[in-house]
């Protein structure tokens, strides 16, 4: 949240278009998405298991194995490459350097046989012209920033020595350490105790607008996004069914899906009354509905919704979201009352 | 809930349970609490739930609930009677009424199993039911958690996290229980099919006139579900309270610090705040004193060498503090969820009556 006013920034990374698909099924996993970042800026992509978050982070990173999975279209720009098509080389000098990330398990995330410093050191020196000493004096540094007590007689740990919170602090650490120009969270959070995890929403956000470090966060929990969100996009079955800033996806949900998701979490509140739910489950690869992937679990559908799905149309600035009928309310409210 | 005076279904009577740790050649064992000295009462026909952040014993209390385990210490008393002094033979006969759902739907089913098999088989075991009887409740009991019969010749491979939790349901709801003890039964669950989990947990429990005993760490869960809450850290009890009361006004200082750090899913809200810094410290040398003093942003040097026994407050709620009442105020405005814009409640509403006129939510095809 370094400039309020982001609009003449140039993107971080600019993904344009991207489909995936694995090998062997009849549908793209991730199906014509498109989303960007800027620095400073926070965007949470939202969804729920299946729904190719993860799978479009991995792409992002070059860590989809071409056996797995293929880009079957799209670009992503990056510092004026296309991450998609760089060679695995050149790729390799990005990951853990200008772009780095963060995975949900820090314990199968972290090497159990390496002291915790030579394993943030080892970035170090991957990336930079350094000296051993100088990898490890900016490990400390690093286990200082991300706040954990007596840094200088934790750099000899092993993983199995810190607690969950602590881990994640080491990831969080190692993904720092060369000063990325963008940070892919997956999930960072699911795996922590709730007080653990504000800890870590904190640090995060603390050292995000310490380094202006560009953030996409992976998260299927409304809350986190709540937190610490500016611009966010709803996924749903590999398309972005809503997208929008943070205020605008809470205050002016659009989409069937978005509304039928926040209304299926339990409020703190007072209790009202049994939760909504979205009836069904989420479509499987190989049984994706025709037009909207949404329409099979929608309570609006219509006859349109079965035969192409809809595009992102405008509600706002830079809110938007892909369903015919939005908003809802001025085609169903006479069949509601 | 009612107003007769509240019938105890489950006691337990400063139960312990106590793990070995490593055992060296040259070491002494030693030994985890996983829980130290609790008890508590459990009414008929409520909901009670027990929550607590990992390692702080709530599985290990649920499982002694039911006899999943031996108590080291003290006793668990089922109606009155000690079960964990019950002979494996007279335990079986109890079974019946106390019933477990797992956490992981996806471990907890064997998979060379039909789901009918599944669910048929504590019938088996607890009732005189002819085979066709049998087949015919199968049936039934899929079409009440929201399955077609017609699954019961599929295997649970082919079946989602959502629906297998379902039949786990099914399967605990066989034998007739009484309580129905639930480890983490919704945390696998993504938050839409959560939703439909919860709800079908509610339906049920209405129906069949049952006890649920839930095991959670999700706070708003728990808000939605709960009649009454005991909170656990490090094998103790630390407040037990009424749903409304607990949130309201969480007076431990463990409880409102929890309370503080749950995220609202609104950008209006509050910000989640860490109130509490470090980490849970390792149950194998548990804190002197209060368990909760090295992070308790109140302690006194009292709070070190004594320990706070769970005592009565009034008004039906109980707390192990020192200092409670010096900071009962402190945690009350934090659970205020700000309220939603127009256009996010006009839709909401939209949204659910429009669920409510098709169809009650049933989980379709594997």
């Amino acid at each position: 949240m370094l400039n309020s006013a982001p609009a003449a920034t140039a993107p971080v990374l600019d993904v344009r278009n991207l489909a995936l698909r694995f090998k062997d099924t009849p549908a793209n996993i991730v199906d014509g998405i498109s989303f960007s970042v800027r620095e400073g800026e926070t965007l949470c992509i939202v969804g729920e298991s299946g729904c190719g978050k993860s799978v479009t982070a991995l792409a992002l990173m070059g860590l989809l194995p071409r056996s797995v999975a293929r880009v079957t279209s799209g670009t992503a720009m990056f510092g004026g490459s296309d991450l998609l098509t760089l060679p695995q080389r050149a790729m390799a000098d990005i990951r853990g350097n200008t772009i780095s990330m963060i995975f949900q398990e820090p314990m199968t995330s972290l090497n159990p046989s390496y002291r915790i410093g030579e394993q943030i050191g080892e970035v170090v020196l991957r990336h930079k012209r350094v000296t051993r000493a100088q990898a490890r004096q900016r490990a400390l540094e690093m286990l200082d920033r991300v706040r954990i007590p007596a840094a200088a007689s934790r750099l000899d740990d092993y993983p199995h020595e810190l607690s969950g919170g602590m881990r994640q602090r080491v990831m969080i650490a190692m993904a720092l350490a060369n000063d990325p120009a963008l940070l892919i969270a997956d999930e960072p959070t699911t795996a922590l105790d709730v007080t653990i995890q504000a800890q870590i929403v904190d640090l995060i956000e603390e050292l995000q607008k310490e380094t202006g470090t560009a953030l996409i966060m992976i998260t299927h929990d409304l809350g986190v996004v709540a937190e610490i969100a500016d611009r966010v996009s709803v996924m749903y079955a590999g398309h972005i069914v809503e997208e929008g800033p943070v205020e605008a996806i809470f205050d002016d949900p659009q989409h069937p899906y978005t509304i039928g998701l926040m209304s299926s979490v339990p409020s703190i509140g007072p209790r009202s009354g049994r939760l909504a739910t979205i009836g069904g489950l989420v479509p499987t690869i190989d049984r994706m509905p025709s037009g909207c992937r949404f329409s099979p679990r929608c309570p609006f559908v219509q006859a349109d919704c079965l035969k192409a799905h809809a595009p992102l149309s405008t509600f706002g600035p830079e809110h938007r979201a892909a369903c015919y009928f939005a908003p809802l309310e001025t085609v169903f409210a006479e069949a509601a009352s | 809930m009612s107003l007769r005076t509240p019938e105890t279904i489950i006691e337990t009577q400063a139960v312990t349970k106590r793990f070995s740790g490593s055992r060296g050649l040259f070491r002494p064992a030693t030994f985890v609490s996983a829980v130290n000295a609790v008890s508590l009462k459990i009414r008929r026909g409520e909901t009670f739930s027990i929550v607590g952040e990992s390692g702080c014993g709530k599985s290990t209390l649920a499982r002694l609930l039911v006899r999943l385990l031996h108590p080291s210490e003290g006793a668990v008393l089922y109606q009155g009677t000690d079960i964990s002094s019950l002979s494996e033979t007279d335990m079986r006969r109890l079974r019946k009424d106390l019933q477990f759902v797992f956490q992981d739907p996806f471990s907890s089913l064997n998979p060379r199993m039909t789901v009918g098999a599944l669910i048929e088989e504590p019938m088996k075991v607890h009732t005189s039911l002819s085979r066709p009887e049998r087949r015919q409740n199968v049936a039934e009991l899929l079409r009440k958690v929201g399955l077609r019969p017609a699954f019961s010749n599929r295997y649970p491979h082919e079946f989602s996290g959502g629906q297998r939790q379902r039949i786990g349901i099914a399967r605990a709801l066989a034998s007739g229980p009484k309580v129905i003890v639930g480890d983490e039964p919704v945390s696998a669950l993504d938050v839409s099919v959560q939703a439909q989990v919860i709800n079908l947990l509610e339906d049920l429990k209405a129906e069949f006139d049952l006890t649920l005993v839930l095991i959670a760490h999700d706070l708003a869960v728990i808000r939605h579900m709960s009649d009454r809450i005991a909170v656990m850290y490090l094998g103790e009890v630390v407040e037990l309270a009424p749903n409304e009361a607990l949130y309201n006004e969480p007076l431990h200082p463990y409880t409102q610090a929890l309370m503080q750090a749950i995220p609202i899913a609104s950008p209006h809200g509050r910000s989640m705040d860490a109130a509490l810094t470090g980490d849970v410290p390792s149950p194998l040398a548990p804190p002197a004193g209060c368990r909760f003093h090295p992070r308790c942003p109140h302690a006194s040097s009292l709070c070190s060498t004594e320990k706070p026994e769970l005592t009565e407050t009034g008004t039906d709620r109980m707390i192990a503090c020192h200092h409670w009442e010096k900071f009962a105020g402190n945690a009350q405005t934090h659970l205020r969820e700000p309220p939603r814009s127009a256009n996010a409640e006009k839709r909401f509403t939209l949204f659910r009556e429009r669920c409510q006129q098709q169809e009650p939510t049933t989980a379709d095809n594997p």
